[in-house]
């Protein structure tokens, strides 16, 4: 019996058999030559880059999006994407880190700062002048879609601001910078799906879970971040509450992710890691513990599913999916697409916008062929949802929205409650 | 509950998981990466060598019925004649898919197919792309490789064919015929191919350089998604039979073979979770009730009434060792047939006809392919075995590899699930 998870990252490299499994899977390698793809860069070029060598002997393994796509498919259990990600943060500590990937780390203070004037900030920059200028300048794509600030204010002032259930039941609630600062309803959802079974919702002070510095090679910031977050939220977990989060990335970082890439795996982490849920493989463990209410109403359409390359890296099935097939009338098909492209912060590189949108072309071509009238796609990650949107012009909600409507709590179209506390 | 989770997604666990959905059972198969289907030559080996043989087998399915006499443990003499039947179906199966197969022209023979490098290989079946390779036809050949083409050398199969008494020549066309891009793999260039224009101009160049009366031989890259389309195309503009070669991974008819399989399981709703490495399992009494994944959180249990384990041998990754000289079935840790020493694992000699010991390792069953201990009592009740995980054969040394995949893996679905042959 092996675990892989606790498997040294760097060790795994030796188990590599060089099918090349991965690089007929990997959706960067497949659309540009920038990219030789993972078997090169990864397993093989790490040869190259051991023995505390400072200097990276290629640089190409920038290209790589991190969608682990290669873990998933490699037959050997080579840590493909962790090895690029370390090669990564070898070359910013050898050359410094560009001041765009610098920002794109700083998601939640951007954030912050946005949403003080979210309507002020909207217009300053999502104008074509600013974005023009802005890739001039920093090389932040022009055309992504990098997302607005919610103007009805952050998700913490909401939920702080209105009445909250008691109950001898309790969650705490993970809830991420996106959704606080760009997608606030996401999170109103959740807590009314949570208060709906009963349960008294905790939101205690968090912070970013650093997957934006860790996907730009930023490893020291990005392991402040995690420690901070263990600090806050470790209590939490040691008094036996779930820690449920509703950002797929989020909790995949925070469970896996970091401790992995930073090599800090010990007795807390794991304490850590044992008590995170993503929302939908917690509510599916409700409804195999026979605790779920059941009890949805109609949903009659036809909803696309991007399985994200995040909720797949987690290797927990398809919960989402599973909790969703309960809904009646909800027609939910599920896509193939191995990325939409974006990936973390990939697709707003200017260099990698059409990278992006060319891998994301399988993901809008399976939506697409789902038929003019469906009106709304699913999938768990933020990052998703926002590229999807900009791919294929229709609305993108999250599954915990979907439940929230299944549930009658909530208006999918407007994206609101239908009834506030 | 399910009835069956198949665990492997090899040919063995793919043909197992179809046998079982297209009868109406619930079917999940659980797999730790894409394995052995990439590295697969497409073509399906019966027998093309007798075990400790140096001669080439003739007539397969007569021969095996010898094997049988002579070898009552092997999986053929456990399948009990019904090894052409599932042959047969296999067949049937390919052509639904799009992907016809076919033998040799004197039913019965082992075809002759040229290798990557250009030895011969006996083979049983072969997609339709591959028959006009067959090596006891007397055209002379024309080996047509892509300069810049990683890994497919058409002057080396060109000098080993001649040596062989093969009349056959070599040429070379520039890769920028079929792509711009100047580091693909050969999935890559086959989805290229899907491209009616770009054979158009591939065929152009080939009708200036082939001889009347030349056969064409070509790596394995005629088209992915639209290859049968793309063969008789290419036929019909050149003027000429032409025939693939497989290539080093990824093997491109492997790939194809791969595809048309999920993608039918897919639409008989047969979930394929991908990267699920099983690392423990629970059984009451002689009964497993679940197995469970590694994940980032939590291990993932699945939950069926059976289980068929189509993990592969030493290569697929079913059976690991160290350097102890411990060998272990990595699932439910089953009694195998393994040398007692580990000096005696391997032969002095790489390329010894008798092949090494260690390579015939493997999971002893009974009569309906339930593993079994070393008295040959049953281990558990509701598990099967199938592929190259089996004992008493050495597959690879055969060339019964895909022959013993397709026939036990049919054969344990329907012992498994009480199917009717
Ligand atoms: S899929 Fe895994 S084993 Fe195969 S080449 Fe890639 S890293 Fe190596
Ligand atoms: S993580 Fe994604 S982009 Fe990076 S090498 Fe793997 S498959 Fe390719
Ligand atoms: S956005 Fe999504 S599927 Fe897409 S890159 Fe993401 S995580 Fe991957």
């Amino acid at each position: 019996m092996h675990t892989a998870s606790w498997h040294s990252v760097g060790m795994t490299l030796d188990e590599c058999i060089k099918c090349n499994v991965c690089t007929t899977y990997c959706p960067v390698a497949a659309v540009t030559d920038k990219f030789p793809g993972p078997k090169y860069v990864g397993p093989q070029a790490q040869r190259f880059r051991e023995c505390g060598q400072i200097k990276s002997p290629d640089i190409s393994v920038d290209y790589c999006s991190a969608c682990r796509v290669c873990n998933e498919v490699c037959p050997s259990g080579v840590k493909i994407a962790e090895i690029n990600a370390r090669a990564k943060a070898q070359i910013v500590a050898d050359r410094g880190i560009p001041i765009r990937n610098w920002f794109f780390g700083r998601n939640e203070q951007l954030g912050r700062i946005g949403s003080i004037a979210p309507q002020i900030a909207n217009l300053g920059f999502h104008n074509p002048f600013s974005r023009l200028m802005a890739e001039k300048i920093m090389g932040v794509a022009r055309h992504a879609p990098i997302p607005h600030w919610s103007t009805e204010g952050s998700f913490r002032k909401w939920f702080f601001r209105t009445p909250r259930l008691k109950s001898d039941k309790k969650v705490v609630y993970f809830h991420g910078c996106s959704t606080n600062y760009y997608e606030p309803q996401v999170g109103k959802a959740a807590v009314a799906v949570l208060e709906h079974l009963g349960y008294e919702v905790i939101v205690p002070p968090q912070n970013c879970c650093g997957l934006p510095m860790l996907n730009n090679g930023e490893f020291r910031a990005g392991e402040k971040l995690y420690r901070d977050n263990l600090a806050k939220l470790l209590p939490y977990a040691d008094k036996g509450l779930p820690i449920v989060g509703t950002s797929v990335s989020c909790v995949l970082v925070l469970r896996e992710e970091a401790s992995e890439m930073l090599d800090i795996e010990n007795d807390q982490t794991r304490r850590f890691r044992s008590a995170l849920w993503d929302m939908s493989e917690w509510l599916r463990d409700l409804l195999d513990q026979g605790k779920l209410d059941t009890n949805f109403r109609e949903l009659k359409m036809i909803v696309p599913y991007h399985v994200s390359c995040q909720a797949r890296a987690h290797r927990m099935g398809r919960p989402s999916l599973d909790v969703m097939t309960l809904i009646p009338g909800l027609d939910v098909r599920e896509g193939n697409a191995k990325c939409c492209g974006l990936a973390g912060t990939y697709g707003y590189k200017a260099e990698k916008y059409d990278i992006a949108m060319e891998i994301g072309e399988e993901a809008f071509r399976f939506i697409r062929a789902q038929g003019d009238d469906v009106k709304f796609t699913t999938s768990d990650s933020e990052i998703c949802r926002w590229q999807l949107e900009h791919g294929t012009h229709k609305d993108c909600r999250a599954p915990i929205e979907i439940f929230a409507a299944a549930y009658g709590l909530y208006d999918l179209d407007r994206r609101r409650l239908l009834v506030e506390r | 509950m399910l009835d069956l989770i198949v665990i492997g997604a090899g040919l063995t666990g793919l043909i197992a998981a179809h046998t079982a959905a297209r009868a109406g059972k619930q079917v999940k198969i659980v797999t730790k990466g894409l394995g052995a289907t990439h590295w697969h030559a497409g073509s399906i080996d019966v027998l093309g060598y007798y075990p400790n043989s140096a001669t080439p087998v003739q007539r397969p399915l007569e021969t095996v019925r010898d094997l049988t006499r002579a070898r009552p443990q092997h999986p053929y003499a456990i399948l009990d004649g019904t090894l052409s039947d599932a042959l047969k179906n296999f067949v049937a199966l390919a052509q639904e898919l799009g992907l016809p197969y076919a033998g040799a022209a004197n039913d019965g023979d082992n075809l002759w197919l040229p290798s990557p490098v250009g030895a011969a290989r006996p083979t049983f079946l072969a997609p339709r792309a591959q028959l006009a390779g067959d090596l006891r036809r007397p055209e002379p050949m024309l080996i047509v490789g892509l300069r810049g083409m990683r890994d497919f050398y058409p002057e080396l199969i060109a000098e080993n064919l001649n040596k062989q008494g093969h009349r056959a020549r070599a040429a070379f066309l520039p890769l920028d015929l079929i792509t711009e891009r100047h580091d693909s793999n050969t999935v890559h260039l086959a989805s290229a191919l899907d491209d009616p224009a770009r054979r158009m101009k591939l065929a152009a160049e080939l009708k200036k350089i082939f001889q009347p009366g030349e056969r064409i031989g070509l790596p394995a890259i005629l088209g992915l998604d639209a290859h049968a389309v793309a063969l008789d195309d290419l036929q019909a503009q050149v003027g000429a039979p032409i025939f693939e070669i497989p290539t080093l991974p990824p093997s491109v008819p492997g790939v194809r073979l791969t595809n048309a399989l999920r993608h039918r399981l897919r639409q008989l709703g047969v979930r394929v979770e991908i990267n699920a490495d099983v690392i423990g399992f629970h059984a009451e009494k002689d009964r497993v009730l679940w197995i469970e994944s590694d994940a980032s959180g939590r291990p993932l249990k699945h939950r069926a009434e059976k289980f068929l384990l189509a993990t592969g041998g030493i290569l697929g990754g079913g059976i690991n060792s160290d350097h102890t000289g411990k060998v272990w079935e990595v699932v439910f840790n089953l009694p195998l047939t393994t040398p007692h020493d580990r000096g005696e694992w391997f032969r002095a000699r790489f390329f010894d006809p008798a092949g090494h010991p260690i390579f015939r390792a493997g999971v002893p069953v009974n009569r309906e392919f339930q593993p079994v201990d070393a008295n040959g009592g049953r281990v558990y009740e509701n598990i099967w075995a199938a592929g190259n995980i089996l004992a008493h054969t050495d597959p690879i040394l055969e060339r019964s590899l895909e022959g013993i995949a397709i026939a036990t893996g049919m054969a344990t679905a329907r012992s498994a699930c009480n199917l009717k042959p």
